[in-house]
């Protein structure tokens, strides 16, 4: 009898429905870990709400950070709330240079890792396949501050002297290079186990028909996996969106300006709150870490969406090649 | 057989816990300011090497972050060139203590100027990193470099800040505030100011801007005069600033005097007080007290005596105040009546 992916065989599951106390720890446990999702966003939702009034739409609209001045004893109030005079918290540098860095890094990330994938998959000769694959997963292991560092001492400067009109290394260029560096070991380990666990029927029927190589994996095998590579970079773009100390090394740490070329300081969103929270400490109104706090929500809720739209497009096209 | 290898594991693991130091040593933890921690790490060496029943940790963390950690009680000394607001001091009241006092040189990465010191001026750095003065070669340049005219390269200049809560922002914005009354009603002052959009680069600690500056040519940036001999051998420039009564000063230790002559007899008893564009001819405009921000109520009465007790020492004359650890940052020492007003403050810190 035909069993769909995810489920247990139906003796199985007659016995999990016989055995209560099996049946609501694990759903206990099941429900805990969308609890723990729930209440971090029930918590940031709280620490941000007055940040959220105080900084009403102007939030999403301006480019302009500014915790106000601490020196002076001057307050201004909206809301209800209140901060430092000429406080004002707009997102708009860092959710661009967050969307344009990982967006840019998916461009150049995803050709170079299908292409990886695939010569693992046929090209690359049995006795080397464990090594490239191990190196695979190395570098998909490798931490992330070790390609921060690496771009910060190599990257940085060679851009700075070679690439560069203004002779400034850290910026956009640099950022979206190193973050496309982490993702594309990611998608080439989760390409590589769809393509690969895809029948090899597809791909020898393909070549029995007289087409070519390429055009066997081009036409037939590729479109099959359609979904299951979608998902994967879909994944690894948010992945990039919340990648913190790397990009924070090469960034340039821009504030209160948006990029105008590939060249320019950017800042993201998950750097900033690194770099940002010490002095939003020194706000003694408090407004600014709660501000900290709302940039948090907006990363939380666009990496939530990203990872909700790739489970639906991984298992939305389930094409196993299974007859019957 | 597993009892026994029980036993053992707990055996080894309580004896490997019970390697830290002997019982009475207490450990001290200091953070913050990049300006100040070269100046730390030589007098902490020193003073262990007589005291081995202390055990301090040093820290460069940016002055942001030394004075949030002493207030959150996480760190006993917060080192920070920048002194409390009195926003904060209401909700905390914190020693602010000096210890040193302490300069900013203005470094610039233009190669082939070959040793000549740039002329800048408060307005014209503000300009610079305002966004309004874009290329070395400007007419605004070349009027208080009459000397570089055709020596200056028409390049875009990368203006590099902190990124960090920085006590080197806040004398640097201070002295912007002091000289140029648009900067001063604009980004102000202070550890962290919302800096114009101009193109600025952001990079963290004084050794992080250091190495853009090295790495970025035609570029300009602020540093603590403690990391002065890394700057010389970078052949990086640092430039003369234009002080109150209009001279061109190099940061000099007499130049540095001179500013603190001219304006410590103003320190008040909090001894919270800005010394920067002191009046003078020979004065330096970027000088500053390095502070250690001290909660005045300690949680032992061993950590209370442990910090009062370094702390004396740091203000000594037969201590911390001697040429060889000063001399080694490009600092000066205290003079006697603020080092006497720091010593008031210090004795006032106590325990339960």
């Amino acid at each position: 009898m035909a069993v769909r992916q995810g489920e247990l065989r139906p003796a199985v599951m007659q016995r999990v429905r016989t055995q209560p106390l099996l049946r609501y720890a694990t759903g206990a446990f099941a429900l805990t870990s969308f609890g723990i999702i729930f209440l971090m966003l029930l918590f940031l939702l709280a620490y941000a709400f007055p940040a959220i009034r105080f900084n009403g739409t102007a939030f999403f609209t301006s480019p302009i950070w500014n915790i106000g001045n601490q020196y002076g004893s001057a307050t201004v109030t909206r809301a209800g709330f209140t901060a430092q005079a000429g406080a004002s918290f707009g997102s708009l540098v860092f959710v661009s240079g967050t969307l344009l860095s990982s967006f840019l890094a998916m461009i150049a990330a995803v050709p170079l890792s299908l292409l990886v994938a695939l010569a693992i998959v046929y090209r690359v000769p049995a006795s080397l396949k464990p090594l490239a694959n191990a190196v695979v997963e190395l570098m998909a292991g490798v931490p992330s501050v070790i390609y921060g560092l690496w771009g910060m001492i190599v990257l940085v400067p060679f851009i700075g002297n070679r690439l560069s009109p203004t002779g400034s290394g850290d910026g956009l260029l640099a950022a979206t290079l190193i973050l496309a560096l982490m993702v594309v070991p990611i998608m080439v380990a989760t390409t590589r186990d769809v393509v690969q666990a895809q029948q090899a029927s597809i791909y020898e029927a393909s070549m029995a028909l007289g087409s070519t190589s390429w055009q066997a994996v081009t036409r037939a095998v590729l479109p099959s996996v359609r979904s299951g590579i979608a998902g994967s970079v879909l994944l690894a773009f948010g992945r990039a969106l919340g990648e913190t100390m790397a990009v924070l090394m090469v960034c340039g740490a821009a504030i209160n300006t948006l990029p105008h070329g590939i060249f320019s300081p950017i800042n993201t969103i998950a750097a900033v709150i690194v770099s940002q929270l010490e002095s939003a400490l020194t706000d003694a109104s408090g407004m600014a870490q709660r501000s900290l706090g709302e940039l948090a929500l907006a990363l939380f809720v666009i990496t939530l969406i990203v990872n909700a739209v790739a489970r639906i497009v991984l298992h939305g096209g389930d094409r196993s090649g299974a007859i019957g | 057989m597993l009892a026994r290898r029980f036993a053992v594991a707990l055996g080894l693991s309580v004896a490997l816990a019970s390697c830290s130091p002997a019982a009475g040593t207490v450990r001290l933890l200091e953070t913050g300011s990049t300006l100040i921690y070269p100046l730390m790490n030589l007098w902490v060496a020193a003073y262990q090497g007589e005291h081995v029943d202390v055990e301090i940790t040093t820290q460069s963390t940016g002055s942001g972050t030394g004075i949030s950690q002493a207030i959150a009680g996480v760190a006993q000394i917060g080192a920070s060139d920048a002194y409390m607001p009195d926003a904060a001091m209401r909700e905390h009241p914190m020693l602010n203590v000096p210890l040193a006092i302490s300069a900013q040189v203005i470094a610039y990465n233009l190669p082939g100027l070959g040793g000549v010191h740039l002329h800048l001026s408060g307005p014209l750095l503000a300009a610079i990193y305002g966004g309004r003065l874009a290329y070395w070669d400007d007419q605004r340049i070349l009027a208080e470099n009459a000397a570089l005219r055709g020596r200056l390269p028409h390049r875009a200049i990368v203006p590099i800040r902190r990124s960090d809560g920085s006590g080197d922002t806040f004398i640097f914005t201070q002295y912007l505030s002091e000289t140029t009354p648009s900067w001063r009603s604009g980004p102000g002052f202070g550890t962290t100011v919302s800096w114009p959009a101009s193109g600025t680069v952001g990079a963290n600690g004084n050794p992080g801007v250091l190495q853009t500056c090295e790495d970025a040519p035609y570029s300009i940036a602020y540093v603590g005069i403690s990391f002065m001999d890394q700057v010389n051998g970078a052949h990086l420039g640092y430039a003369a600033l234009r002080n109150r009564a209009g001279a061109y000063v190099l940061p000099t230790t007499p130049a540095i005097a001179a500013a603190a002559a001219a304006l410590v007899s103003r320190t008040p008893r909090d001894e919270r007080i800005s010394l920067i564009d002191a009046p003078g001819a020979g004065s330096y405009p970027i000088i500053n007290y390095e502070y250690a921000i001290v909660n005045p109520h300690q949680p032992t009465l061993q950590i209370e005596r442990a910090l009062a007790g370094f702390l004396e020492w740091t203000l000594s004359t037969r201590g911390g105040q001697r040429p060889v650890f000063l001399n080694a940052v490009h600092f000066i020492a205290l003079p006697p009546v603020v080092a006497r007003l720091s010593r008031d403050q210090v004795a006032r810190i106590t325990s339960p």
